[in-house]
């Protein structure tokens, strides 16, 4: 069992350079994770958000300023840190037994421990009797938990989500919402999700950072200490979302637009 | 012949679907046939064209000496069976097919691997394959039967060297086209190299590589007709010149006959091969 694992990420900068033109990506960003936390990134497109979780991953090493982990610089992708992408990322020539069991391939086990691992595994993401599919013949939501399941197999002290439920249906991404809390109850693992939905990030976190685009920094921080289980419709639920939706420039009192106002009587009508 | 091999393919794909053993075995020898063969429908075009060579021999629309009747032309292939050495020819030609298959496609899915790992590799090799690929193997056969003599080897070198280059290229193309993704999950997952080209950049190869092994088989299956009628003594391409230099029609179609359909059986083999190994992927049926 991993002990889940605390970040800190101090001042971090980072740029691309195009054409000769530097694109800054991220200005400063500094937050810290703590140890078995939720935390949620919720930004615009555009904002490096998914820049800063590869960092994090340890896709790409090029940046200034330091990303510890327990205190240890990240230096290169590691055990330690699993990520569910987007895209399921499954491999397509492999059954789903194996691209959980891909995690494992050059772990120091017997082959009996580590089918008895993807056996646990895939049972926790709710997909036994599915080992043998090939990944065409699984829905998204389930190849999203298979992903989830090969991310979480080696027992990481950390998660890394980027957007893992934006390419599902609304149905779908709720149950899995559902899912990834058990999940992380269950396993006790530190969470990090990016995503664009701040319902998502509501019902899931205890800490929400909001940041803005261009060049990428963070400009709130939100804690959220609603009891669980979560309300997507009570009050304090409406009332977070409102504060976040407003630090991202995409809320407006409906009083202020006399438009909208007619609009809303003429559905009463 | 594609909508013919596309059907036998979603065959073999629901074929595995868990039946009872008794409905199984009933509709085994059907189904294993229209999954290698294609349906009955692919028949009638070719009994067709027997019944009208049939009736042009009838009629003599062409002299026998030309066209000799089907007839003629089974009871040739029974005298060339029992009387004389067909099979042998056929087992001599089949050797040479088979080795130099083999030898070329290791070599060229091996050197195309490692040109499509190191791009290091791609450049030292690239200027020499290039030129070379552009000398057509019927090109070579000259200097290498003077080096090598008439018999097998020569030819065995000449068709693995046209069953090499299409193996290379699509093997170095296949590597190339990996997607990005699945070398960063790999990454994510700390694949070794060995594990990363096992397990994510020769499986995602694949598809250029199989389609690569059908063509290449059906090449040099051609190929070894035209080698053996340029030099040697034994096998269906020798035969094949010796009955039209003896004006021996009848034993000439036996052998395009022969050829015909042992390329026929060939790919459908290599086919259903494909079909199996690339049974992950799902693509357009037809």
């Amino acid at each position: 069992m991993g002990i889940a694992g605390k970040v800190e990420i101090r001042s971090v900068r980072k740029h691309y350079t195009v054409d000769g033109d530097r694109l800054q990506i991220l200005s400063g960003v500094t937050f810290d994770v703590g140890s078995g936390h939720f935390l949620s990134i919720v930004g615009p497109s555009g904002c490096g958000k998914s820049t800063l979780l590869r960092l994090i991953v340890g896709l790409d090493s090029e940046y200034e300023g330091d990303i510890l982990l327990n205190g240890e610089r990240i230096g290169g992708p590691s055990r330690a840190r699993g990520i569910v992408f987007q895209d399921h990322r499954l491999l397509p020539w492999l059954t789903l037994e194996q691209n959980i069991g891909l995690s494992l391939e050059n772990m120091e086990w017997s082959a009996q421990d580590k089918a008895e691992a993807v056996r646990g595994q895939t049972a926790l993401v709710g997909l036994s009797g599915f080992e043998n599919a090939y990944p065409h013949q699984l829905s998204g939501g389930m190849a999203q938990r298979a992903a989830i399941a090969r991310a979480l197999i080696n027992k990481p002290g950390i998660l890394l989500l980027d957007e893992p439920l934006g390419a599902l249906d609304a149905i779908t991404r709720i149950r899995l919402q559902e899912e990834l809390l058990r999940i992380w109850r269950v396993e006790g693992t530190t969470m990090i999700l990016v995503t664009h939905d701040v319902d998502e990030a509501i019902f899931l976190s205890n800490e929400i950072v909001v940041m803005s685009a261009h060049p990428g920094y963070i400009s709130k921080r939100f804690i959220v200490d609603l009891p669980s289980p979560r309300d997507r419709a009570g009050n304090e639920f409406i009332e977070l979302k409102r504060l976040i939706l407003a630090e991202l420039h995409l809320y407006r009192q409906k009083a202020q637009s006399d438009t909208e106002n007619w609009m809303n009587m003429a559905s009463l009508i | 012949m594609s909508n013919l091999s596309a059907a036998a393919c979603t065959v073999d794909a629901t074929e595995t679907a868990g039946k009872p053993a008794a409905v199984r075995s009933v509709s085994l020898k059907i189904g294993e046939f229209t999954r290698r063969f294609g349906s009955p429908v692919g028949l009638v075009l070719p009994i067709l064209i027997v019944a009208l060579w049939q009736t042009a021999a009838s009629y003599q629309w062409v002299e026998p000496v030309f066209l000799p009747a089907p007839r003629k032309v089974v009871d040739a292939f029974w005298l060339m069976l029992t009387k004389q050495d067909l099979f042998f020819d056929f087992l001599a030609s089949m050797n040479i097919v088979g080795q130099a298959f083999v030898y070329g496609s290791a070599a060229g899915i091996g050197l195309g691997t490692a040109a499509g790992l190191s791009r290091k590799f791609e450049q030292f090799l690239g200027t020499t394959v290039d030129t070379v690929r552009h000398i057509p193997g019927i090109a070579w056969l000259p200097l290498i039967v003077l080096w090598l003599g008439i018999g097998a080897p020569a030819k065995i070198l000449v068709i693995a060297k046209s069953v090499f280059f299409p193996l290379f290229l699509n093997t170095l193309q296949g590597i190339r086209s990996v997607e990005k993704n699945y070398i960063e999950l790999g990454q994510v997952l700390l694949l070794t190299r060995r594990q990363m080209v096992r397990k994510v950049i020769l499986p995602a190869a694949m598809p250029n590589i199989m389609v690569s092994l059908r063509y290449a088989a059906g090449l040099a299956w051609a190929l070894v007709v035209v080698a053996e009628g340029l030099s040697g003594l034994e096998g269906l391409g020798f035969l094949i010149f010796r009955a039209q230099g003896l004006l021996l029609t009848d034993q000439l179609l036996v052998c395009m006959a022969i050829i015909g359909l042992v390329g026929f059986v060939i790919d459908r083999q290599m086919y259903a091969l494909q079909c199996r190994i690339l049974r992950w992927q799902q693509g357009f049926k037809g």
